[in-house]
Parts: structure tokens; C-alpha cells; sequence
């Protein structure tokens, strides 16, 4: 208890160090002398250290089943293995956001020394220490270490004397007898989480969101500076080291869902997804924007904007996702964190956006004007729509991601949109951005002549043509707005291709920007192939009979039980010589009392076989109902009225009870069938392995059999009150179902060229880090250029 | 530089009233039977299911077909596109987006609401005692 004590003690030393080297750091950059740093930069080591210390606590209780504190009671359990017993640090809120802020430590570190070098310490460092502090406020606020009798006081805490034999028991007063016990068993990582992709996801997730604090940092520093010139090239790097950290989260978390989570895609405009991609695609914005200030020196005041708007954004997301205020209108369950959360989140946003844009309006006077000197056809503006685009893109996911909160205020009654708000809405936008990312590529900086396009055009135009007709003939027709999405994905991959080729010859080092271009449109069109020429059907497979689906003979051919709760129900799949067996499987989970589907798919080279498994109904048995009835009350079941007597609790059987022997209780009902009385006499035996309840049928006058059981008792007490019974009846088959098997019922779909998903994601993290390397090693030169002067 | 002004105003505006157009289109509203019956639009209606009618499964059509009450308590049939939603018996209130086909509410989706999140209470502290 005193570790834990200890840990949350050391939180708030981080939290006060961090805080003490934003002020030491800003004291440095305001004196303009080094007579303080020596201060700052122990005290943001500090806050790291203190902070990772804390996290090392967190997990030595996690590993070794501390289950008196609340968050690894509430979490975790013995039965995990190793990986998912790791993964349960970031499994609940509190975890999460002390993984994610141990991170932004780290990286922290690294920019420490980045910007000591680049003459931008003090100011960068200033700001990001502020924001450090201000995250591990709410670590200081919701601290992961609450003890359990902490948390469910009433239920734990005890006085007076402790039983012999406790072992899970901790005195909390020892003169006044006061003590409380602890669960000896955790409570066990949600079964939804229980997978690889728990060990993985968040953490490339999280780092991603800590990377995009840095260009926010820098952008800030650069307006204290009064840099508005260099800090593109300091920063840069780090923009692109986000957006490639933050965009592998993305595709895996998207992949996530499409192969365990059974969601059917990997993209299913939820707003967990949504949240992320909004601070993405604003950093991909402004890594566009800034490369037309390097060059041009134009959108001096855009690019600090995005820059700030993608650290804001991930905030904002933050806000959405974890404050409870989407509540109902998500699959994702939101826990509620309580106000104190839900405020320090607000106001977080709050102070950064104030920060940020106070200071941008403030020096927004003295920065340089650079006149606009590009033309329509120019890469500048090609660059400029593009970025336009992407940040339009943001602008309707925030709206409908925000759907909840704007219904709420609007109408009272919070709504989310459905999917086809953002399909609706983002397709042009879609297809401006392929488009322009394959123009701009083709284009010159200030101006393009109409005949050097013309030639360059040709190929990548005529491909595309030919891309796209071909996908027409062979794939089948669909609305033009998709045709052209087709069309311009097609054209920036081929425009793409052919520049990249050029740049490689030349300096493959280059290469960088091409190649994530050739990855985007790979992956958009296999967006379309997978998505939108896919094929899906809802089959109900009765046990043995095939069935003929989307081409696929699919037979139903059993189930087999994995463990207690899970069950796989394999399908065999047959197309002309093939033959495989899927196992999709649904596992109700008794934890959370509710049930897991998990697909199965084949993966061809040119699409996915997906089973998705829906429901399992076993026709060979009627529905059952359960009903309660005072003695004497009646009861409609079907075409009966059942009336519940009494119960037979026989004087013998009372003796038996008390002396722990096996007795019998019955209860006696009456079923009258037309003018037909019978008794039913339901029994319920207690023996050594505990109650059982025996079931009694009853065929109707139609030959309907019914089949009535005990399910509970509840005996009037001295006659004070009326005795009840509980009883289940399970009603006679529906003639239509009657004689069925089995029938398990999936949602079966062909995913076209989804590989070209995967690998477009890979050619665009390639992408990613040639440009990385590339941009940092200019900004290496540009400080060489400095030390010189 | 004035063109570009002028063209970059009418992307934002065209981008703008479609956003908002799309944004108030796919907001179904919220209704009970009687709202949607008269109106005819796709809606979603709020209610809890009427347990004593039973649901059941049509196989072969692929439909899953019970009984709600909405909050105006007037009962309705739901036919429902697919097998039976996810916790479908454990849900507290379910949501029906669809809309009134001949008397009937055909839903193309049907939200469960259920009271369990995956949170700690203290009936589950006992049970790990």
C-alpha cells in the first residue's frame, strides 16, 4: 500500500517539475541568458524521470496482481498471459493517459536535444513543458493508484473482529477494529481487447498523438523567436515522424477491426477512428503547406495555424472520446470520467488554443508579407488546393463526429450522423485530393508552360483512361462520382510513379514524397475495390445443406466448443476445385454479458472470403419464457391459462431441509387446455449437487408440447405475504421452423483487391521515412549553415 | 488575385452548404410510430421490446421480426433486415432506424442500449472477494 502511496506522490513531483521547467525554460528564453537552464533542464529531466518511475511502478502492481488497487483489480487478472497482462497498463483510462504522457516525456527528451542544436531550446522546451504539465494534471486529478476500499467503500470496509482464515484483508484502524478486505481475483481485461492487437495498437497510437505536441511546440517557439522563416525546416521532420507514427495507428487499428473485431471493413466512421484521423489529416496538410514556404516563402500564417491545429485536434479528440459526452450514440462504451476530467479536457483545449492563436494575432502584424506570385498552374497552388482539401476533409469529420454534441444543443436529442455523411461529403473532396496529388507532382514551382505539362500528362492520363475502363468492364458499373475517384486515384498513382521513377534515378533519397503519394492512391484504390465493388449477403446455413452464396458453395458443418464461453462454427467453403474451411466464432462472455463475434476470412491474392458470424439459432427447440405468479394468479401462455396453486412443502421434507439431508419441494400448477384441467406438478430436488429443477411436459389437445421447470422460489413468509414462483416454459415448435437443424446465420462478403489496402499502407510508411530522413538531414545542414555564421 | 479570391469563395461555399445539407440529411430524426407512420421518412424510433410477444427468425427471408413498444407506448411490428441484434434480450431500450412500410416498421438497423459497460460496480468487487 505504501508503493502506491509513494507513486502518486511522485506524480505530482513530476507535475510540479515539468511545470517548474516551463517557467525556468521561459526565464531562459526571456533574460536571453544561460544562467537558468542548467534549472530547466534538470527540472524536465525530473518530471521524466519521475514520471517513468511511476510507470514502472504501475506495472511491477500489474505484474504481480496488486489487486488492492482499484485500476489493476478493475483491469486486469491471474489467467492472462504475459503480452495482455503488459497491455491492461493502457487498458482503462487512467493508464492510458499515463502511457500516453510517459511518451510525450520520452519524445520530449529527444527534443531537448534536437532543439539545443537547432537554437531553439528555451522556447520549444518552454512550451512543451507547459503542456507536459497540464496532461499530467490529470494524472494528479484521477490518480491510477486509488485503493480499492477507496473506491467501493461500503462494500469492503468493515469493524469489528476479522474472521479467522482471511488471508485478502489490510487494517485501516487498528484501535477502533476498522479493516477491509480485497479481491483476491481481478476482474480480467474486457474479452473485446483480449488480442495481439491490443499489445500493439495503442502504443503506435499513443506515440502518435505525443509526436503531434511537437509541431505545435515549435510553431509556438517560433513565434516567441519571431522566426517565422526556419522553424518550417526545425519542424518538418517531426510533422512527418507524426503523421507516419500516427498513420500506422490508424491502419491498424483499422485492421484491428476488420479481422477480429468482425466490423465488416477496416473503416467504419466511428468516432474512436474519426478522432484520430482529424489530427492526421491536418498534419498532412500542413506538411504540404510547408513545403510551399520553404520554396516560396508564401502561407507564412496557414502553416502555423495547421501546425497548431493538428496538437488542438488531438486534444479535441480526447475530449470526444473520453469526457462521455458521445454517450449512447457509439459501439465504443465511453466511460464516464467525471467532471474533473471533463473540465481539465476543456480547458486544456482552451489554454493551448489561446496560447497558440493569441500569440499568432499578436505577431501576426510584423511578419513578412510575400506576395503571391504563382500562377493557377503552378505547384504552389496545386499544393495550396490540396492542403485546402485535406483540411475540408477535417473540418466534416470534426462536424460529424461532433453530431451528438451540435444535435443535443440543436434539438434536444443527440444523434450521430450515419456513415453516409461521410461518404457523401468527403468523395469530392477525395477525388480533388488524388487528383491535385498527382498534377502537383507533374507541375513547376511559380509556373508551369501548357507544352511541358502536356507531354508529362500523356502517360499517367492514358494509363488512368485504360485503369479505369478496365475497372468498368470487369467490375461492374458504378455512380461516376466513384468512376472518377477511380480515375483520379489511378492517375496520381501512375503520375506518381512516373515522377518517382525520375527523382530515383536521380537521388533516391528524394524519393520519399513520391513514394507515400504511390502508397495513398494504392490504398484509395483499394478503398473502392474492397468497398464499393464488394459483395455482401446474409446466409442462414442450416447444418449439412450447402448453400449457394456470391458465387461460394457454403456449407454449415458444426460447431466445436474452444472453451467454457467460446464456441467456432466452421463453414465449408467450396468454388470449383477450392476448398477450405472457415471458423468465424461467438463467445458469450459472461464478464460482460454480452456476445463476441469474431470473422473468418480466406485471403486470396485478388480479394477476401469474409464470415462474419451473425447469430446461431437452434431451431430444434421452441422459444423459451419465463413467468412469475402469486399463489392463486393466472397466467396466458399460449393457448393455456396456467394457475399456480401452492406449494408441496411437506413436514418431512422441512426436516430434511434443516438437517441438511436431499429433500424435494414441488410446486403445483394447473393447465387448462379448452375446458381440459391437468396438474403439472414442477419439482425441484437438493441433493449433494445442489438444487435441479426437473422439468414436466404437457401436450396440449393439438398435440403442441409444452415443456414447463422450476426456476425459483420464493416462499410466503408466516403467511405474511403471498407466496411466488418463478417458473420457464418452453413453448411448443413454430411449425414453419419445426424439424430444422441447426442454423447459423453469417454475413458473408468478397472484399476485391483489399491487398491493395496493406500495400498501399506499406509503400506510404516508406514514404514516410525517406521523407523523414531526408527533411532531417536538411535541417541538420541548415544548423551547420548557422554554427558557421 | 482577385479571380483566385473569387473562386476559392465559391469552392468554400459550395463546400459548405454541402457539408450542411448532408450533415441535417443523415441526422434521422428521432419519432415515435405515429410520427412516422404519417411522415413516411426514414426515422429512428426509441422503445423497448414487448417480451410476452416474442421475437422470431425468418430463416429463409432473412428477417428478424418482434414486438416494440415505443415511448408512447403504442406497439408496433418491426421487421428488421438480419438476424437478431447484438444483446438483443439484455437491452434495456433499443433504437429502430426505418421506416413504416404497410403498418409495419421495417428497420434497417436496430441499436441495442444496454445497462452493463464494461465498468467496475460493487456486486463485481464482491464476486472476486
Amino acid at each position: 500500500m505504501v508503493i502506491g502511496t509513494i507513486a502518486a506522490l511522485i506524480v505530482k513531483v513530476a507535475f510540479c517539475a515539468a511545470l517548474a521547467a516551463a517557467f525556468f525554460y521561459y526565464r531562459v528564453y526571456r533574460e536571453e541568458t544561460s544562467r537558468l537552464l542548467v534549472f530547466a533542464k534538470a527540472s524536465y529531466h525530473l518530471a521524466t524521470l519521475s514520471l517513468l518511475s511511476t510507470a514502472a511502478v504501475f506495472l511491477y502492481l500489474i505484474l504481480t496482481h496488486q489487486f488492492q488497487y482499484t485500476y489493476v483489480w478493475s483491469y486486469s487478472s491471474r489467467d492472462l498471459p504475459l503480452p495482455l497482462l503488459i497491455s491492461t497498463f493502457y487498458a482503462g483510462q487512467e493508464g492510458s493517459f499515463m502511457l500516453w504522457w510517459a511518451y510525450t516525456s520520452v519524445i520530449g527528451m529527444f527534443l531537448m536535444r534536437y532543439a539545443s542544436r537547432k537554437e531553439y531550446e528555451p522556447e520549444v522546451m518552454s512550451v512543451y513543458s507547459l503542456i507536459l504539465a497540464f496532461l499530467l494534471l490529470m494524472l494528479v486529478v484521477k490518480n491510477p493508484f486509488a485503493l480499492i476500499w477507496e473506491t467501493y467503500p461500503d462494500d469492503l470496509i468493515q469493524a469489528g473482529p476479522i474472521p479467522g482464515g482471511l488471508t485478502n484483508f489490510v487494517v485501516l484502524d487498528a484501535a477502533r477494529g476498522v479493516w477491509a478486505r480485497f479481491p483476491a481475483e481481478g476482474r480480467g481485461l474486457n474479452p473485446l481487447l483480449r488480442n495481439y492487437w491490443m499489445v500493439i495498437h495503442p502504443q503506435v497510437l499513443f506515440s502518435g498523438f505525443s509526436a503531434m505536441a511537437v509541431p505545435y511546440a515549435l510553431a509556438v517557439a517560433g513565434l516567441l523567436k519571431r522566426d517565422y522563416k526556419s522553424w518550417i525546416r526545425v519542424a518538418t521532420p517531426w510533422s512527418v515522424f507524426g503523421a507516419m507514427v500516427l498513420g500506422t495507428g490508424i491502419i491498424l487499428g483499422g485492421y484491428w477491426a476488420y479481422e477480429t473485431l468482425g466490423w465488416g471493413g477496416f473503416w467504419g466512421w466511428d468516432p474512436v477512428e474519426n478522432s484520430s484521423l482529424i489530427p492526421w489529416l491536418l498534419c498532412v496538410a500542413s506538411i504540404h503547406t510547408a513545403l510551399t514556404q520553404r520554396k516560396s516563402g508564401a502561407f507564412v500564417k496557414t502553416n502555423f495555424i495547421l501546425s497548431m491545429l493538428a496538437f488542438i485536434a488531438v486534444l479535441y479528440s480526447t475530449f470526444l472520446t473520453r469526457s462521455g459526452v458521445l454517450g449512447d450514440t457509439s459501439v465504443h462504451s465511453f466511460v464516464d470520467p467525471g467532471m474533473w476530467i471533463y473540465w481539465l479536457l476543456l480547458s486544456c483545449i482552451a489554454v493551448f488554443a489561446v496560447i497558440g492563436f493569441g500569440l499568432l494575432f499578436a505577431r501576426m502584424r510584423e511578419m513578412p508579407k510575400i506576395p503571391v506570385e504563382h500562377s493557377f498552374v503552378s505547384r504552389e497552388f496545386a499544393l495550396f488546393l490540396g492542403a485546402f482539401a485535406l483540411a475540408f476533409v477535417a473540418l466534416f469529420v470534426v462536424i460529424g463526429t461532433s453530431s451528438p454534441i451540435i444535435t443535443s444543443i440543436l434539438k434536444g436529442q443527440a444523434s450521430a450522423v450515419e456513415v453516409s455523411y461521410y461518404i457523401k461529403t468527403n468523395l469530392p473532396l477525395g477525388i480533388a485530393i488524388t487528383f491535385l496529388s498527382g498534377l502537383g507532382q507533374l507541375l513547376w514551382w511559380r509556373h508551369s508552360r501548357t507544352g511541358s505539362l502536356m507531354r508529362k500528362l500523356l502517360l499517367p492520363l492514358v494509363l488512368s483512361i485504360g485503369a479505369t475502363v478496365a475497372v468498368f468492364l470487369f467490375m461492374g458499373s458504378e455512380e461516376l462520382l466513384i468512376l472518377l475517384f477511380t480515375f483520379c486515384s489511378a492517375f496520381s498513382l501512375f503520375s506518381n510513379l512516373q515522377v518517382g521513377y525520375g527523382i530515383f534515378m536521380g537521388n533516391p533519397k528524394f524519393v520519399g514524397g513520391s513514394l507515400a503519394h504511390v502508397g495513398v492512391a494504392i490504398l484509395c484504390l483499394g478503398f473502392i475495390t474492397s468497398e464499393r465493388y464488394d459483395d455482401k449477403a446474409t446466409v442462414a446455413l442450416e447444418r449439412g445443406k450447402p448453400v449457394e452464396a456470391l458465387g461460394y458453395k457454403l456449407t454449415y458443418v458444426g460447431h466445436a466448443q474452444i472453451d467454457n464461453e467460446r464456441y467456432a462454427f466452421n463453414v465449408e467453403i467450396r468454388r470449383g476445385d477450392v476448398r477450405r474451411i472457415v471458423s468465424p466464432t461467438m463467445h458469450f462472455s459472461s464478464q460482460t454479458n454480452s456476445t463476441l463475434r469474431h470473422p473468418d476470412l480466406i485471403n486470396f491474392i485478388n480479394r477476401d472470403f469474409y464470415v462474419s458470424p451473425v447469430s446461431i439459432e437452434s431451431s430444434s427447440e421452441g422459444e423459451q419464457k419465463s413467468y412469475t405468479l402469486e399463489q392463486g394468479g393466472k397466467a396466458e401462455i399460449a393457448q393455456l391459462t396456467v394457475r399456480f396453486l401452492g406449494f408441496d412443502f411437506s413436514p418431512e421434507a422441512r426436516a430434511a431441509m434443516l438437517e441438511g439431508k436431499d429433500f424435494v419441494i414441488s410446486a403445483n400448477l394447473e393447465a387448462v387446455d379448452g375446458r381440459k384441467r391437468t396438474p403439472l406438478t414442477l419439482k425441484m430436488t437438493n441433493g449433494t449437487n445442489g438444487p435441479q429443477f426437473i422439468p414436466e411436459k404437457f401436450t396440449a389437445a393439438g398435440g403442441e408440447m409444452f415443456e414447463f421447470a422450476l426456476a425459483r422460489i420464493m416462499p410466503g413468509e408466516n403467511g405474511q405475504t403471498t407466496a411466488k414462483v418463478e417458473f420457464t416454459v418452453r413453448l411448443p415448435l413454430d411449425e414453419k421452423t419445426q424439424k430444422r437443424d441447426e442454423i447459423l446465420v453469417v454475413e458473408a462478403s468478397v472484399k476485391p483487391m483489399i491487398n491493395l489496402v496493406w500495400m498501399g499502407t506499406v509503400t506510404l510508411i516508406v514514404g514516410f521515412v525517406l521523407t523523414i530522413v531526408r527533411r532531417a538531414e536538411e535541417a541538420r545542414l541548415q544548423s551547420d549553415r548557422w554554427t558557421r555564421e | 488575385m482577385k479571380t483566385k479570391i473569387i473562386v476559392g469563395g465559391i469552392v468554400v461555399a459550395i463546400g459548405i452548404i454541402l457539408g450542411a445539407v448532408n450533415f441535417l440529411e443523415s441526422n434521422v430524426e428521432y419519432m415515435d410510430f405515429t410520427g412516422a407512420e404519417q411522415s413516411q421518412k426514414r426515422v429512428q424510433v426509441k422503445g423497448e421490446w414487448v417480451q410476452e410477444k416474442g421475437a422470431s427468425f425468418d430463416a429463409d427471408n432473412v428477417k428478424f421480426i418482434f414486438f416494440m413498444k415505443d415511448d408512447a407506448n403504442r406497439v408496433c411490428k418491426v421487421v428488421l433486415d438480419g438476424a437478431k441484434p447484438n444483446n438483443f434480450e439484455l437491452a434495456t431500450s433499443v433504437v429502430a432506424k426505418g421506416k413504416f412500410v404497410n403498418g409495419e416498421f421495417h428497420a434497417t438497423e436496430v441499436l441495442t442500449k444496454c445497462p452493463s459497460k464494461y465498468e467496475g460496480t460493487s456486486e463485481s468487487v464482491k464476486k472476486t472477494l
